[in-house]
């Protein structure tokens, strides 16, 4: 469906206090339009894409290439003529990619995602870039792996419906060496479910703060059971989740508006995530944030399921402080 | 082309939202304060120019239709202008060459926005539908659907520019020092959205991120709801209304604008991502037509997206070289408010930037924040005895609309 089931409001005028004490109304509304998009001269685009073929529009007199092809007359040659041209499945980022947080209403639950401008006519002396999606199959993505220059493999979702959705970008470090060539490579060929484990190695330096951060842990552990907020935070969830780090591990046991810490990891998690520095978790309960650690490169995550339970740990802290200080 | 000069100016409070009143209601306090300010009444307004960016914002897709009669313009010709965050400045390059033409003898330019109404139902706040409601300033078929945002599109320039230009927009305790001062020039701003706030550089580095490694939460603008507006007349005019008024005129010296192609590419007619050309185009304009160089500037009132954009923007406009846009900092170039006070002009070698607050501490009611920066201008040039100043806009995907406009102080030295 074009528009999501929650995505109204009742039929009701409200009141609401002004800066100047007064009271005013609002009104529910909506400006919602439906539509059928024409794709016009962008349908060659979207049909080639449903193929599974990337194609843009080269000028029959300069040779500059489109793609995607915005236009099939060149607006650098007196509108000339431009001829269709099938494009490797290769490319490179031509420049470090942001990474999405805090999406717009129509994309919250796809977050974090990366967007990026790839440079696929490579050959061509002038060339427009292709806006897409990059992945990466090492987990979310985080700061690091989609920089300017590195060369890209352009992947096909399974299900195509003529959609610049229909494609996406990984690099081509991570695509396994007898797929490299392979074009068109689709999603299914790759293994975005089960990203290995970042490795890092027991370090003793970081001992002293994995000490220290078992011990705060402990004491958190008692305060959420005895704050109200940090229990409505907790209330419904249920989860375990293991963590890495180079002083030591342990588990999040959260079940029953309660939160438990165990040493190592345990055998039954929903995922790892692993953090070199335990300073990153001291950080957190210090009023920090496991998200913003996340955005910083600092903690790794396996997938978006870990991302979206990080608002809920994050609030912890505060409602500790409100609560009990 | 006709000598055209500003006479008045006035804008709304800027504030997050304004339950109080419609955006009727606020370009009728903005027109009301920009005719008392140039003690003319409607009857002698030729003509009248509104900026205003969005019609999903306004939820009306004529917006301007319903302002006509309330704001005293019926029988006059009004014309809108929407050009992305650069509305407000397209809306004044209009208004400046109606008098400039002679088509008309004194023109209201006047913008303003009513932006956070947009209501998500899901998380129950407004940002998400704000920012989608933006989002929708991109193509349905390519850009949209992948997700871009206003600051990501924004970011993704000054990533491009970090990537050719280490060392430069990255250093977060530059971006913070920057934003230190703008706080303090914002507290300042009678009219200005968060001029009771106080924010440290310390607060800035610990804020959330919303983008790494260029944006954290205080680094970014505002959305603001509010209406600014500008009274542009004719030579014979402006100095009539000038004696009226005993304000000194500020002329329009010269108004640049450029606008980049929407895609990105290498060589030809694309967008290089690793620069804001629209702004280097648009400033050089500006300064030709008015005679000027960047060292004759004293006064910037710059559209700040965002922090990192503030400092690319500095250096496309040629007031620091670009590469090196923290000397605004490392040098002293960016000068301090607490030195100059309410009236001095600033020392050789330093420029005074948004003196407003800026869109980040000011207000950022996008079809009329440019209205809000000349409004800004104008007030500290008079104060300080600052001969000319620039105003600039910028606006649409990538920053790819770029405007500046050059003012000069009747009898300024
Ligand atoms: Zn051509």
């Amino acid at each position: 469906m074009v528009l999501k089931p929650e995505f109204n409001l009742p039929k009701e005028t409200s009141e609401v206090t002004g800066k100047d004490g007064k009271q005013y109304l609002q009104f529910n509304t909506s400006m919602a339009t439906l539509y059928k998009q024409t794709y016009g001269e962008h349908s060659r685009f979207f049909f080639a894409l449903k193929e599974a073929r990337l194609i843009g529009s080269k000028c029959t007199k300069c040779g500059q290439v489109m793609v995607p092809a915005a236009t099939w007359k060149c607006p650098m040659c007196g509108f000339a003529e431009m001829k269709e041209v099938t494009l490797p499945h290769r490319g490179i980022l031509a420049q470090t990619a942001p990474i999405t947080i805090f999406p717009s209403q129509s994309f919250i639950g796809q977050a974090p995602f990366c967007r990026g401008y790839v440079d696929v006519a490579t050959d061509a002396k002038v060339a427009s870039f292709l806006p897409s999606r990059l992945k990466t199959t090492t987990g979310i993505p985080r700061p690091g792996v989609f920089v300017k220059g590195i060369e890209l493999k352009l992947v096909f979702a399974d299900e195509r419906v003529g959609s610049i959705l229909d494609i996406f970008w990984v690099p081509m470090s991570e695509i396994p060496a007898k797929l490299r060539k392979k074009e068109p490579l689709f999603e299914r060929e790759l293994d975005f479910e089960s990203p290995k484990l970042p490795k890092i190695k027991a370090n003793k330096e970081f001992k002293p703060a994995y000490t220290s951060l078992m011990q705060l842990l402990k004491e958190m552990s008692a305060n959420v059971a005895r704050s109200k907020r940090s229990q409505q935070n907790l209330a419904g969830k249920k989860y375990r989740v293991g963590v890495k780090t180079g002083g030591g591990d342990f588990t999040f046991i959260i079940e029953k508006n309660k939160m438990g810490v165990v040493a190592g990891v345990a055998k039954k998690t929903d995922f790892i995530i692993v953090a070199e520095d335990p300073n990153v978790f001291i950080k957190w309960i210090n009023d920090g944030s496991l998200t913003d650690a996340v955005v910083e490169g600092n903690l790794w995550l396996p997938s978006r399921e870990a991302f979206i339970i990080l608002p809920t740990l994050d609030r912890l802290p505060r409602s500790i402080r409100r609560d009990l200080h | 082309m006709r000598r055209v000069g500003i006479v008045g100016a006035g804008i709304t409070d800027c504030r997050s939202r304004w339950v109080e009143a419609t955006y009727w209601d606020l370009f009728q306090q903005a027109t009301k304060a920009t005719l008392e300010d140039a003690k003319v009444s409607t009857e002698e307004v030729d003509s009248v120019v509104y900026g205003i960016y969005n019609d999903i914002f306004e939820h009306q897709a004529i917006p301007e239709s319903s302002l006509t009669g309330i704001i005293g313009m019926h029988h006059k010709p009004g014309v809108r202008v929407t050009s992305g965050g650069a509305t407000g400045f397209y809306a004044m390059r209009a208004a400046i060459m109606e008098v400039a033409s002679g088509y008309s003898d004194v023109v209201l330019c006047v913008g303003g926005e009513k932006a956070t109404d947009c209501f998500d139902p899901i998380s129950q706040t407004q940002t998400p539908m704000v920012i989608d409601t933006i989002a929708k300033s991109w193509d349905p078929f390519f850009e949209y659907p992948l997700g871009a945002t206003a600051s990501d599109s924004y970011m993704q320039v000054c990533m491009a520019y970090n990537d050719n230009h280490p060392n430069d927009i990255n250093d977060p305790v530059v971006r913070a020092k920057i934003i230190e001062m703008l706080c303090r020039q914002g507290n300042r701003n009678p009219f200005g959205q968060r001029r009771d706030e106080t924010v440290t550089a310390e607060q800035v580095l610990e804020s959330r991120w919303i983008i790494a490694p260029f944006l954290r939460l205080l680094e970014v603008c505002m959305y603001t709801e509010g209406a600014g507006g500008l009274l542009f007349a004719s030579e014979e005019k402006a100095k009539e209304i000038s004696k009226r008024t005993g304000s000194p005129i500020i002329w329009v010296k010269g108004v640049g604008a450029a606008n980049e192609s929407y895609n990105p590419g290498r060589g030809g007619s694309y967008k290089p991502l690793h620069r804001i050309e629209s702004d280097r185009i648009a400033a050089e304009r500006a300064y030709k037509m008015a005679g000027v160089t960047p060292k004759d500037i004293k006064l910037v009132e710059l559209h700040d997206a965002f922090i990192a954009q503030f400092m690319v923007t500095m250096g496309e406009m040629g007031f620091v070289p670009i590469g090196k846009t923290r000397s605004l900092i490392d040098d002293h170039i960016m000068a301090d408010i607490r030195e100059l006070g309410d009236n001095d002009a600033p020392k050789k070698g330093q420029l005074l930037i948004n003196p407003s607050g800026g869109l980040i501490f000011g207000g950022h009611f996008v079809g009329g924040s440019n209205m809000f920066s000349t409004w800004s201008a104008r007030r500290e040039m008079i104060a300080r005895n600052i001969r000319y100043s620039l105003v600039h806009g910028t606006g649409a995907i990538n920053a790819v609309f770029g405007g500046a406009v050059v003012l000069e102080l009747e009898g300024g030295v």
